[in-house]
Order: structure tokens, then C-alpha cells, then sequence
């Protein structure tokens, strides 16, 4: 930190630049792309459909599922081979949760509800950009929820507290704490931390995390409207 | 959109549910006059409602019945004169459902030989329209039989132009939420068929 500026010339409570595209496959039900600073990550929504395998389902509510994956080639040192490791399952497990909690299952027994969610590229902060893409791609596929979820992660660098830390924040910063909020309620359905943290400097990082998380949302329903004020002839045609 | 506010007391409105007293909706949609239309969204089965579904297996003593949704309904021998084959097309009507969403058909009738159109179940009441105004006017223009189940699938009959057909079909599905619509759709049908 040099003059209250960051390592990218950010401020504290700046978010980094968020773009997000509803509707970019043919085949999901619903599906969104974001690219949040140099993350650039797939949302695919799949459902409600037939759970399988049948062992799984439930009587009384949908199945949420969640598939986390890396690409090979998305950056990150450790990810020379793709496939389910310990990382990707913990966060395929703390994205599903979070939607459990706002998606009205209740309406679809017997059935599951795929989230995909391919990184292509990533740059800290891979997890919140995934449910908020995720969440996009939710709402597209029209799938009754409570709320249009949306996560960021707050850091402490340089005994500090900020918002949205990119890649070398996050590896070489004191803490790292991702949340993910409901809007609505003001509810945290996602919270993990790395590091330490003081009780004020938790204060603080969630105060953060929530005016962050109110642009997050913005994002999101310009993304939505988009689908439907500028409609597509080809879905995936996202350049040109 | 999902957790905005539609109306500031607890009202019971489709699609929407209700916290601490006040509304809120659950699903991207148009809201008017106490009304939540969703612009997207997989198909609820209910009673009575007529829909086109392919027969997915011949049992014993009826039908599986794919109905475009999670749950494959059931069509028992009882109820029909005719025989199916898996993968033919009917038209049927909701006979019962319940909370497990075991759907039962009844009043079957086979479908001619024709093309299955997918199209969100939430647009149909679109490309039905007003007394079946948008239907008649692309079995005018085309010649083409349409049948619109409720639950997504449309049916075209192709004895005419069934590529422009499905290609009014699915302009209807991609402008569902616009105005004007059925202004646009003939002018389309009617360029196109000069053309």
C-alpha cells in the first residue's frame, strides 16, 4: 500500500471492473459469463431435471449440485491437470450451500439442479465471481429464488482493510476473507476467512463487503435486463 | 427480478412469496396489476392443462410420457382407443398431478407426422395468443397446423411452409415480452413469403 493506493492503483473500497453477459449458451437453461479484473469464469445452469443417480433424490425438495472446475490453463501454478481435487470440491460444496439457501426448492421434488461453473481464467477471488455469476445464470434459467446472490472477498493487507483482493493481495496479504450476502435480507450465506482477524477488522471487512456487494447486484440486473432489452440471434456469439 | 419487492403487504401472488409482511418475487419477470408474469422458467404441471408430449416408453398397461419437464408423465391403456409407439407425438389434458408430481394423462390423440419445437413453457400463452389470434395467423400464412402444448413442446404439422413456421415460432419466443408483437410477427410472415 503506498498512499492509500494499491498494488493496481485501487482504493480500499474499489471494486475491481465487473462485467457480466446473462445467456451465452444454447444448450443450459441458463447460463452467464462474468469477467471480474482479469477473472473470466462460466456459469452454466442446468434444471430442474431428473435426478440421477436416483439415490440422491428427495421426495420433498429439488437437489442442488454445484461443479466447481479450473481449466488447465487458468492460471493458477498448481493447476497443471484439470479434474476434481481437495480445492474444487470445497468449492463446489460452499457454492451449492449458498444457493440452498435461496433457490425454492420445494417446487421441484424429485429433481436436481446442476450448477457448472468453468473458471477460464483466474486471478483471485475465483469463488465470488462464481456465485455471482452463478446467480446470473440462475435467474436466466428462471428458477424461483428468494434472492439474487452476490459475494466478494475482503483482505487485510498492510494491516489494512479492502475489498476485492486480486491475485497477489490474496497470496501475500495478512487475511483473505470471502463472504457472500442475500441483498435482501442482508443475510451471509457464504463465509470463509484465511488469516487472522481482529473483531474490529472483521467489523470493518464486513462493512465493506456490503456497500461492495450493493454494486455487485447492480451488475447483475443490468446483465438480465440486457437479455431482454437487446436480445441475440446467436448466443454465443459473445464478440462482435 | 428475484428478491425485489412487489408489493410493500403480504399478498398472495404466483411466483412470488411473502417476509416479514411485505411481497417480494422470486423470478425475472413483468410485474402489473398484482400480476408477476416470469420471462423464463421450467414448466409446473397442472390439471386440465393440454399439452404434447412423446411417448418415451410403451409399458404394460400405458405410457411413459415425456412432457418436456423433470417428471415423465403417465398415459394408462384404459383411458385410449389407440396404439402408440415410442416416439410418437400426442396431444393430451392433465388428468390429475400431485405433490410428488406424478402427472396422469387422459383424452389422448395421436399426432401426424410434423416437428417438434422446444420453446420455454412460461411463452406459450405468447404464441397461443389473444383466442388464438398469433396460432391462426401462422396457419394462415403457412399452412401449417400448430398445436402448442402448455408445456413448452409446439407441434407443426407440415403440410406447408413448416421452416417458416418454426422460424415464427421462435421469433414469438424470443420478443415474447415485447408489445406490438403480433404486428411484427405478420409483417415477418408476409415478407417471408413473398420472398
Amino acid at each position: 500500500m503506498v498512499n492509500g493506493k494499491r498494488i493496481d492503483g485501487r482504493g480500499v473500497e474499489d471494486v475491481r471492473p465487473m462485467k457480466i453477459v446473462a445467456r451465452v449458451l444454447n444448450d443450459a437453461e441458463g447460463s452467464a459469463y462474468i469477467e471480474w479484473g482479469k477473472n473470466k469464469i462460466l456459469a452454466g445452469v442446468y434444471g430442474p431435471r431428473e435426478c440421477i443417480p436416483r439415490h440422491d433424490q428427495s421426495l420433498y425438495r429439488a437437489v442442488v449440485k454445484c461443479r466447481y472446475n479450473m481449466a488447465p490453463f487458468s492460471g493458477a501454478e498448481e493447476h497443471g491437470r484439470s479434474g476434481p481435487n481437495r480445492r474444487s470440491k470445497e468449492l463446489s460444496k460452499v457454492i451449492k450451500e449458498a444457493f440452498e439457501n435461496v433457490i425454492i426448492s420445494e417446487n421441484f421434488p424429485k429433481t436436481e439442479i446442476s450448477i457448472f461453473v468453468e473458471v477460464l481464467q483466474s486471478d483471485g477471488g475465483t469463488r465470488c465471481a462464481a456465485v455471482t455469476a452463478a446467480a446470473v445464470a440462475l435467474a436466466d434459467a428462471g428458477i424461483p429464488m428468494k434472492d439474487l446472490i452476490g459475494a466478494v472477498a475482503v483482505c487485510k493487507i498492510d494491516g489494512q482493510m479492502a475489498v476485492d483482493p486480486g491475485k497477489e493481495e490474496d497470496n501475500f496479504g495478512e487475511s483473505d476473507m470471502p463472504i457472500a450476502f442475500s441483498p435482501r435480507t442482508g443475510e451471509v450465506l457464504l463465509f470463509q476467512m484465511d488469516g487472522n482477524l481482529s473483531r474490529e477488522e472483521l467489523a470493518r471487512g464486513l462493512e465493506l463487503a456490503r456497500n461492495a456487494s450493493a454494486k455487485i447486484r447492480e451488475v447483475q440486473m443490468e446483465a438480465i435486463r440486457k437479455v431482454y432489452d437487446e436480445p441475440k440471434e446467436d448466443r454465443f456469439l459473445l464478440i462482435g | 427480478m428475484p428478491g425485489e419487492m412487489v408489493s410493500d403487504k403480504p399478498e398472495r401472488i404466483s411466483y412470488a412469496f411473502v417476509d416479514k409482511g411485505k411481497t417480494y418475487s422470486t423470478v425475472v419477470g413483468l410485474f402489473s396489476e398484482g400480476k408477476l408474469v416470469p420471462l423464463e422458467g421450467p414448466y409446473e404441471p397442472l390439471p386440465d392443462d393440454l399439452i404434447v408430449g412423446i411417448v418415451s416408453e410403451v409399458r404394460f398397461s400405458g405410457y411413459s410420457v415425456d412432457t418436456n419437464s423433470a417428471y415423465a408423465a403417465f398415459l394408462s391403456s384404459r383411458e385410449i382407443r389407440e396404439r402408440y409407439e415410442m416416439g410418437d407425438a400426442i396431444f393430451a389434458r392433465i388428468t390429475k398431478t400431485d405433490e410428488t408430481r406424478s402427472i396422469e394423462l387422459g383424452d389422448a390423440k395421436k399426432l401426424p407426422e410434423g416437428r417438434l419445437v422446444r420453446v420455454s413453457a412460461v411463452k406459450i400463452p405468447r404464441i397461443i395468443g389473444k383466442k388464438n389470434s398469433m396460432v391462426d395467423m401462422i396457419r394462415a400464412n403457412t399452412g401449417c397446423e400448430i398445436v402448442a402444448g402448455r408445456n413448452g413442446y409446439v407441434w407443426i404439422i407440415g403440410k406447408g411452409d413448416s421452416n417458416l413456421a418454426e422460424k415464427a415460432v421462435r421469433m414469438i419466443e424470443a420478443q415474447a415480452h415485447t408489445h406490438g408483437l403480433t404486428d411484427r410477427v405478420a409483417a415477418y410472415l408476409k415478407s417471408s413469403k413473398k420472398a
